[in-house]
């Protein structure tokens, strides 16, 4: 059964269960409406006629009832009834029930009127009269019970209109839905089908719809990124693996026919230095993949990003200085905590700090870089190198993209990918700026609203 | 200084690998390859030092490691992993390991963690706490170094350097272990920053000496050493 059908089906039950609620409610409350006012005119003419009875005798009330049955209105019965129910005077030709026996607590009768050949149900009064004889004063119910079928008829006609109004509105109601889900069930069958470019189109609305929408969306974006990120991955490693193991293999072809021992032992460390390289190429693909999954998210802490970078300043300062360039740290006055992966955002550090070092000591000058500004922690290096130019900083951020075009120099290009990732990890960016000359790398990470608090607690928790 | 090693590794040739270096370096080594095994053999606490591998068969090689340190056993356990983010290590320690290292591994960077671990095992009743090496004396308390009655001026880091090698004197101290004992990071550097350290370091120690103290083992780290 089809979403809309569905929906049209509850919606015309609800339709009836609602209206059958409310008629049944008009039909008790209107039907008990007539019988009561039935009642009352009854009680106030058998009043009015005992009334005369008392001031006249039995001759007045005659007088007086078939006046009243003279009178002709179709729907009053009046008459006196001898002691066995049988009409004496009066517009009724016979008491078909109750039998005389009961007359004494008797509302209602079904009376057979004169002139009439079939027998009416009427709400009556009875009362004794002298001599075992009865008055009674009654009004047929037709007309309102013919009231009552005319409304009863219009309230079943209502309620079969309601139920079909309610399955037209289910109607309407389960084709809005079925529109706006469809796209969605389109979408997730290519999805399901190996098609990952799909995506629901946006109406707008701010709706629950439309969230569900951009949830999916967003949804799919972070998958279908994972996707491509383990597909390059995959693929790249098979592609850019191939120069390091032919490396390797030359050495291992070279100490095979190496001369002497000591070029053998020479051409041996480099088979450990190409393995350990290799190595270092599959724990950072390894690193990369494990930061985009958000696997290690787990391992966050507090710290303190200033003190960090000052290790790391102490710790590269000697290879800087080898180098020839000079190090410094510039910080901001306040750096608040961060909420991130101590280990990992080290890395990126030193590895930014490295690639410097290895590309831009020539600028002499460089600078590791801690500002905490706009609620962004901004971690990075600044150097006097050649810098990369603007057109060619997505290719140098990418997986395995090496700006070498030779490819000569050990490395697999994945540092600054690696660093991205990282940043990627904290919800931030590795962002490149020219520093005219040289370049700005920035690992730009959004502090987390709560850190703020950190300003004034104590920094017990942080340090 | 034959000590008892539990290998728990279910690759026969790295096992094999493993049992016949040690043994040549005097350990007596038993062998298991799955981690049931390996939790019955290290619960009754005879052993000096467990190799145990991350992904063995039946019981994994973490959950070995919590049921032991669960049931009080203090041995100190190497772990061995294929696993080699920085992710994976911190999770490793922090399961309580006392060392991990990342397959493939070279077996003197072993040697030398598991040397490392082995010490730290030996019951030693400190009576002097400076560390002395030959001439070199260090005293921990007031962080001084003085060489033949000479004092040496340090950087805090490189005192924290030559602390660690004292405490491991005679004994091969690898590139990656310095990384994660003296400055606690847990990645790989692709320059040679450890090296410069290391270098600098040396300088101070030997600059008017004729007697060199640290040295440089090929293809596998440094050792101080009188």
């Amino acid at each position: 059964m089809s979403t809309k059908l569905r929906i049209a089906l509850l919606a015309g039950l609800l339709a009836f269960a609602s209206n059958l609620l409310i008629i049944g409610f008009i039909h008790f409350q209107t039907r008990d409406e007539i019988v009561s006012s039935l009642r009352r005119q009854v009680a106030e003419q058998s009043a009015a006629l005992g009334q005369v009875y008392r001031a006249g005798g039995p001759a007045a009330l005659k007088r007086e009832v078939s006046e009243a049955a003279e009178a002709g209105d179709p729907q009053d019965a009046v008459s006196i009834l001898d002691r066995s129910g049988r009409p004496l005077e009066g517009n009724v030709d016979a008491v078909v029930s109750p039998g005389a026996g009961s007359f004494g607590k008797a509302r209602t009768a079904v009376l057979r009127m004169k002139g009439e050949s079939s027998v009416l149900e009427a709400s009556v009064n009875l009362r004794p009269v002298g001599d075992g004889q009865w008055l009674l004063t009654g009004r047929t119910v037709s007309a309102g019970i013919s009231l009552r079928e005319t409304l009863e008829r219009s309230l079943v006609v209502a309620l079969a209109l309601s139920v079909i109004l309610g399955l037209l509105c289910g109607l309407i109601l389960g084709q809005y839905v079925d529109r706006r889900v469809h796209h969605i069930v389109s979408v997730a069958d290519r999805i399901g089908g190996g098609d990952m470019s799909g995506r629901v189109p946006l109406s707008g609305a701010n709706d629950s719809f439309g969230r569900l929408s951009r949830q999916i969306n967003q949804m799919l974006d972070r998958i279908s990124t994972l996707m491509s990120e383990l597909r390059m991955l995959t693929d790249s490693l098979a592609h850019d693996l191939r120069s390091p193991v032919g490396r390797l293999r030359a050495a291992a072809d070279a100490a095979l026919t190496a001369e002497t021992p000591e070029e053998r032992d020479q051409m041996l460390g480099a088979i450990i230095r190409q393995s350990d390289s290799l190595m270092r190429i599959l724990t950072t693909a390894l690193e990369i993949a494990r930061s985009e999954a958000f696997t290690s998210k787990n391992q966050f802490s507090w710290f303190d990003p200033a003190q960090l970078a000052g290790e790391l300043v102490e710790m590269y300062e000697p290879v800087a200085e080898e180098a020839g360039a000079a190090m410094r740290l510039d910080r901001s006055s306040v750096v608040v905590p961060v909420f991130g992966h101590r280990q990992l955002l080290a890395q990126a550090l030193s590895n930014l700090i490295e690639n410097a070092i290895k590309y831009a000591a020539s600028g002499g000058e460089i600078a590791v870089l801690v500002h905490d500004e706009d609620s962004t922690l901004k971690l990075g290096v600044t150097d006097r190198g050649p810098g990369i130019p603007a057109e060619r900083r997505d290719e140098a951020r990418r997986r395995f993209g090496r700006l070498d075009p030779s490819r000569s120099e050990e490395g697999a290009g994945l540092g600054l990918s690696l660093v991205q990732a990282i940043a990627h990890l904290h919800q931030g960016e590795l962002a490149l700026f020219d520093n005219a000359p040289g370049l700005v790398a920035l690992v730009q990470i959004p502090m987390r609203g709560d850190a703020k608090h950190f300003r004034r607690a104590p920094l017990g928790l942080a340090l | 200084m034959g000590r008892k090693i539990l290998i728990v590794e279910d690759d026969a040739e790295t096992a094999d690998y493993l049992s016949r270096g040690l043994s040549q370096e005097g350990h007596s080594v038993e062998q298991v390859a799955n981690g049931q095994d390996g939790l019955y053999r290290a619960t009754d606490g005879t052993f000096d030092l467990v190799i145990l591998d991350r992904m063995v068969p039946i019981i994994d090689g973490l959950s070995v490691l919590r049921a032991l340190r669960a049931a009080k056993i203090e041995t100190p356990v190497l772990i061995l992993s294929a696993l080699a983010s920085v992710g994976d290590r911190i999770e490793g320690l922090e399961c309580g390991s006392d060392d991990y290292l990342v397959k493939p591994f070279s077996f003197a960077e072993l040697l030398a963690r598991a040397n490392a671990l082995l010490r730290r095992s030996e019951a030693r009743v400190a009576t002097d706490p400076r560390l002395t090496v030959g001439d070199l004396v260090i005293d921990p308390l007031s962080r001084t170094v003085k060489r033949a009655g000479k004092k040496i001026e340090l950087k805090p880091r490189e005192y924290l350097l030559l602390e660690y090698f004292a405490r491991n004197e005679g004994r091969v101290v690898t590139r990656t272990m310095l990384l994660e004992q003296v400055w606690d990071y847990h990645f790989d550097p692709a320059t040679n920053v450890i090296d410069v350290h290391v270098s600098r370091l040396r300088r101070k120690l030997e600059e008017g000496f004729d007697r060199p103290l640290l040295h440089t083992v090929r293809g596998a780290g440094y050792m101080l050493e009188a």
